[in-house]
């Protein structure tokens, strides 16, 4: 079987910090990793003995750079993969609910939906499926709040046939009414069930609280899906905005080499208009920052807690973000290895899961905070645990060990950013659509390895806290305790239509 | 005008090349991979298989041991001794293991008392015993190194260490930097050797709350579990693999201990490796490493059979909750011969927008907005052809269930057409080149395939069973077995208003 990616070169880079071997970055060559042996408290002989005594062969590996091409000022990154004979090509388009006002989110949420199901301006729907199915193409089509990303995986000897059905579903969609109906029965059916799954029912009020009429804090709601709001004249108008030329970046991995590729991806392009408008940025939000209690009254064996409160650190090539992220794997981030799942979980047996959670986006602020479920009799002991845990970090920096820990993982676990062709194209094509440097992930790896304990303290002591957040409980009052749970705080509690 | 034409024209120019020609006549790419086989003497079997990549290795260990080896009483005790291999050794995880040995049968001689006074209904007693279990379990925490397996293999840079528990396997894996193989060898011959179950109360509220959150708290959770149990009234399949609360709740440590010694032998287990690995070394650990470990005990056969079905079975679930539907009739085992047209008509049913009750049920009718066939709960026993389907407002759970009967006996009647069969061998044939792209994927197939079917090999040559499946395979089974008095019917239903 032939190599996934290549590796060509086998140069190795070495350098030491702190102690240990550390993976150098470099860029446009390949890298080598070299990790000396773990150190390990070593009380009892045995195991830890023998695992002191291991030696690991240093990893030579150059990891696949993307080819990159242009075609009509479109960027195109090809990663050939002849190990299978699959081909995926990748789109992805900038524009999503999150730039637009309240009016378009059921056709910016349903966009992609109905782009796959929708039919083309030449065939009918029941073509498109029948075709798919019987050439067994898988398709996706998605949408975050900034972005519409669409693939299209086929055999080898289909390539042509899946990019002609796949190409015109995304230039010349047909927003077939029936179409358009299913769509808004299926969802009409999901704001009916909202309360049936206490986990995401937990999350939309929680952004719904902290980001308010801003798109996080939006959930669909049936007078998102007035029919008026969703003809087929407004997808289309929708797909135009979103769906041109310089909104565009392709990526293609799998086997096929770029002079097979490349007139399939011209027809394409050809097919797509230049853009007539600059889509604007996402709006600021304003994230709640008064501390709060929140109750939504559900009889229920388990609740649900979210809480959190605003925070300014930025995704950016910046010692404070690198702080940030290794402190939260340290306090919930990192599963098994982070206080809180140590505490709440193994120590307690309070939940199956306890994590917390710090977004950090580019342009705005995020929130830090954390997530668990326990039985409602465990609730107030849950929530005033993780509390104290945060309080910890706060007040005192977290030891070597669990610095090493978290960093070591990030450093030795390097070589799975390069596991699957997919999985490189998808991040340099983020890189590229959100102007980030495409040196990022050697610089991240760079960055988290200079994070200090103390530094780690200072994010914490500048950024978390406990004593302000905004505390949300899904659950039965009464077996949660309603005197306990005022003693938090003062409790609002949140009515459902 | 013209363009339109020239598109139509090329689909319907390929369909009629691809029906010409079979698309899977030789060997599948699965069955062509160069597996390397090794059996220790202590009956441990290994499949190596070296890919180029990436340098990472994915590691699969499968012991042919589930839910189906429970009895009532004890039921969850293959998935909390699952959690509970994380726990370490008398190596790993531990400071002192002879005085945390010291305070296990403290706490558990406590624990024996506490269900005593359960069951005398003396709750005073039992929460002062509940209290000293908790206390010594603190006392005991100061000799334990806490999650110290995960830490030693995160900082490894491992990913996706996990586990999981079905009606017939339980299966451990993990992923890691290539160069720390042998670190894998060394951390998992320990763990089989002389696991420690610490923590054990702590993690048996654990696994309460991953119940609550699974079944507990779930409507589609709750279906699945009063279904099953209605359908297998003898067979273990009827039983949840998480286990009934009220038995989670007495499980004791020895039970877990006892039930380790019989089913975790090396000769019960399956390893699959697979990744930028050197096949040599990798079976020179396996001898260094597992050879050592004695023989275990031969796991009892599962000889309970469920009796036929004698009539349509119905369960009602009041919830607060939107409608669900569940149908299940009783078939043979994946291993029979029934088992490929079996699948096929789960392709035909429900697999992709163009199979009959998608199109019946979410697009014509609009009954329901989704609608999904399978089999399960395992494979290797009979098992059940299941429909689950959720109702579209205002239609009902009724209207569904006689449209879904409707197009079953459409399909009994007249078969299904070639072109739906074309469509299915399609779908499989492409299932063939993707199933084997991932190295975890591969490791998974592996090791499930050699453990159910003693083969590595089995798992890929069923596409060419299911290739060989005709329109009067389906049509016979359907006839067969799809029948009323042979289903069990699950419904949940909004509670009324008292």
């Amino acid at each position: 079987m032939s190599a996934r990616g290549r590796r060509t070169s086998q140069r190795r880079v070495r350098s030491r910090r702190a102690g240990r071997w550390v993976l150098t970055p470099c860029v446009t060559a390949g890298f080598a990793l070299l990790v000396g042996p773990l150190v390990l408290a070593a009380q009892t002989p045995g195991t830890r003995e023998a695992m002191q005594a291991l030696r690991f062969e240093p990893i030579v590996f150059e990891p696949p750079v993307p080819e990159r091409h242009e075609i009509s000022s479109v960027r195109v990154l090809l990663l050939e993969d002849r190990a299978l004979p699959l081909v995926t090509i990748y789109a992805r388009f900038r524009g999503g609910y999150g730039l637009f006002d309240r009016e378009w989110y059921a056709p910016a949420l349903g966009l992609p939906a109905l782009l796959r199901y929708g039919g083309t301006t030449e065939l009918s729907p029941d073509s498109v499926d029948t075709a798919i199915d019987y050439y067994a193409i898988q398709t996706s089509f998605g949408t975050g709040g900034g972005s519409v990303s669409a693939s299209v995986n086929t055999l080898t000897e289909h390539l042509p046939t899946a990019m002609e059905l796949w190409g015109g579903l995304l230039t010349r969609p047909g927003f077939d009414r029936e179409q358009i109906e299913l769509w808004r029965d299926r969802e009409l059916e999901s704001v009916r069930r909202r309360l049936d799954d206490p986990g995401s029912l937990a999350f939309a009020e929680f952004n719904r609280l902290m980001y308010g009429d801003h798109p996080v804090g939006w959930a669909m709601s049936a007078e998102d899906l007035d029919p008026e709001l969703l003809t087929p004249e407004r997808f289309r108008e929708m797909h135009r905005r979103i769906f041109c030329r310089d909104n565009l970046i392709l990526g293609v991995t799998g086997d096929v080499s770029w002079g097979d590729v490349r007139p399939l991806l011209e027809r394409l392009i050809d097919s797509i208009a230049p853009c007539y408008e600059t889509l604007p940025q996402s709006p600021v939000p304003e994230i709640r920052r008064e501390p709060g209690v929140f109750l939504v009254e559900r009889d229920l064996e388990q609740a649900v807690i979210v809480m959190a409160h605003p925070a300014s650190v930025r995704l950016a090539d910046d010692p404070r973000y690198y702080a940030a992220t290794i402190g939260n794997s340290i306090l919930g981030g990192g599963g098994f290895s982070s206080r809180l799942l140590a505490r709440v979980r193994t120590e307690e047996g309070y939940a199956y899961s306890a994590s917390s959670l710090w977004t950090m986006p580019r342009r705005h602020d995020g929130v830090v905070g954390a997530v668990t479920r326990t039985r409602p009799e465990n609730a107030i002991p849950a929530i005033e645990l993780i509390l104290t845990t945060m309080e910890e970090l706060t007040a005192a920096p977290p030891t070597e060990a669990e610095l090493r820990t978290a960093v070591d993982g990030v450093v030795n676990g390097f070589v799975f950013n390069f596991e699957e062709p997919g999985q490189i194209v998808s991040r340099m094509m983020l890189y590229v659509a959100e102007d980030m440097p495409e040196d990022w992930l050697e610089r991240y790896l760079d960055g988290i390895q200079r994070v200090s304990p103390a530094d780690v303290r200072r994010a914490f002591a500048d950024h978390l806290r406990p004593d302000a957040m905004t505390i949300l409980v899904v659950g039965d009052p009464d077996r949660v305790g309603r005197a306990a749970l005022e003693s938090l705080g003062p409790v609002t509690v949140l009515e459902l239509d | 005008m013209s363009s339109r034409v020239v598109r139509t024209a090329i689909g319907i120019a390929a369909i009629t090349v691809l029906a010409a020609q079979p698309l899977a006549a030789q060997e599948t790419p699965g069955e062509r991979l160069p597996v390397h086989e090794l059996t220790l003497e202590n009956g441990m079997r290994f499949l190596v298989l070296e890919r180029e990549g990436a340098p990472t290795v994915s590691f699969v260990v499968e012991f042919a041991v589930g839910g189906v080896h429970e009895r009532l009483g004890t039921t969850g005790i293959a998935h909390l001794l699952e959690h509970l291999l994380f726990k370490g050794t008398t190596s790993i995880g531990t400071r002192d293991p002879e005085a945390e040995r010291q305070l296990f049968a403290r706490m558990d001689a406590a624990h024996d008392t506490l269900l005593r006074a359960r069951a005398d209904g003396d709750d005073e007693r039992a929460a002062m015993l509940a209290s000293r279990i908790k206390a010594l379990e603190d006392t005991a925490r100061v000799y334990v190194e806490p999650n110290e397996l995960d830490r030693i293999l995160t900082e490894a840079g491992a990913r996706g260490l996990n586990a999981t528990t079905s009606s017939e396997a339980t299966t451990y894996f993990v992923e890691l930097p290539a160069n720390r193989a042998e670190l894998w060898f060394l951390l998992e011959s320990d763990r089989m050797r002389d696991p420690v179950f610490r923590e054990f109360y702590a993690e048996r509220r654990v696994v309460t709350e991953e119940r609550r959150m699974r079944v507990e708290t779930s409507p589609a959770g709750m279906l699945h579990e009063a279904h099953l149990a209605a359908a297998f009234t003898v067979h273990p399949y009827g039983v949840p693999v998480v286990g009934y609360m009220s038995d989670l709740e007495t499980l004791a440590r020895r039970d877990v201990a006892s039930y380790y010694r019989r089913f975790y032998g090396p000769n019960n287990a399956v390893i699959a490796v697979v990744g930028d690995i050197d096949s040599d070394e990798i079976e020179a650990w396996a001898h260094e490493y597992f050879g050592p470990l004695p023989r275990g005990e031969e796991p009892p056969p599962v000889l309970v059979r469920e009796p036929p079905q004698l009539g349509e079975r119905r369960v009602t679930l009041e919830w607060d909750a939107e409608p669900r539907l569940r149908i299940g009739w009783h078939v043979p085992s994946s291993l029979r011969a029934d088992a490929p047209a079996v699948a096929i008509l789960a392709s035909i049913l429900t697999g992709g927008r163009t199979s009959r009750l998608h199109r019946r049920l979410v697009v014509e009718d609009r009954l329901a907005t989704g609608v999904f066939a399978s089999t399960g709960p395992g494979n290797r026993f009979p098992q059940l052809f299941q429909i689950d389907a959720i109702p579209r407002s205002p239609h009902g759970t009724e209207e569904l269930e006689a449209a879904i009967y409707d197009e079953i006996e459409r399909l009994a009647a007249t078969g299904p057409s070639e072109s739906e069969l074309e469509r299915v061998r399609n779908q499989v044939a492409a299932g063939n080149v993707r199933r084997i792209s991932s190295n975890l994927g591969l490791a998974f197939q592996l090791a499930d395939s050699e453990t159910l079917e003693g083969d590595w090999r089995a798992t890929f040559r069923v596409a060419e069973e299911l290739q060989a499946v005709t329109a009067d395979d389906v049509r016979r089974i359907v006839a067969e077995y799809l029948v009323r008095t042979n289903r069990t019917v699950a419904v949940l239903g909004r509670r009324e208003e008292p």
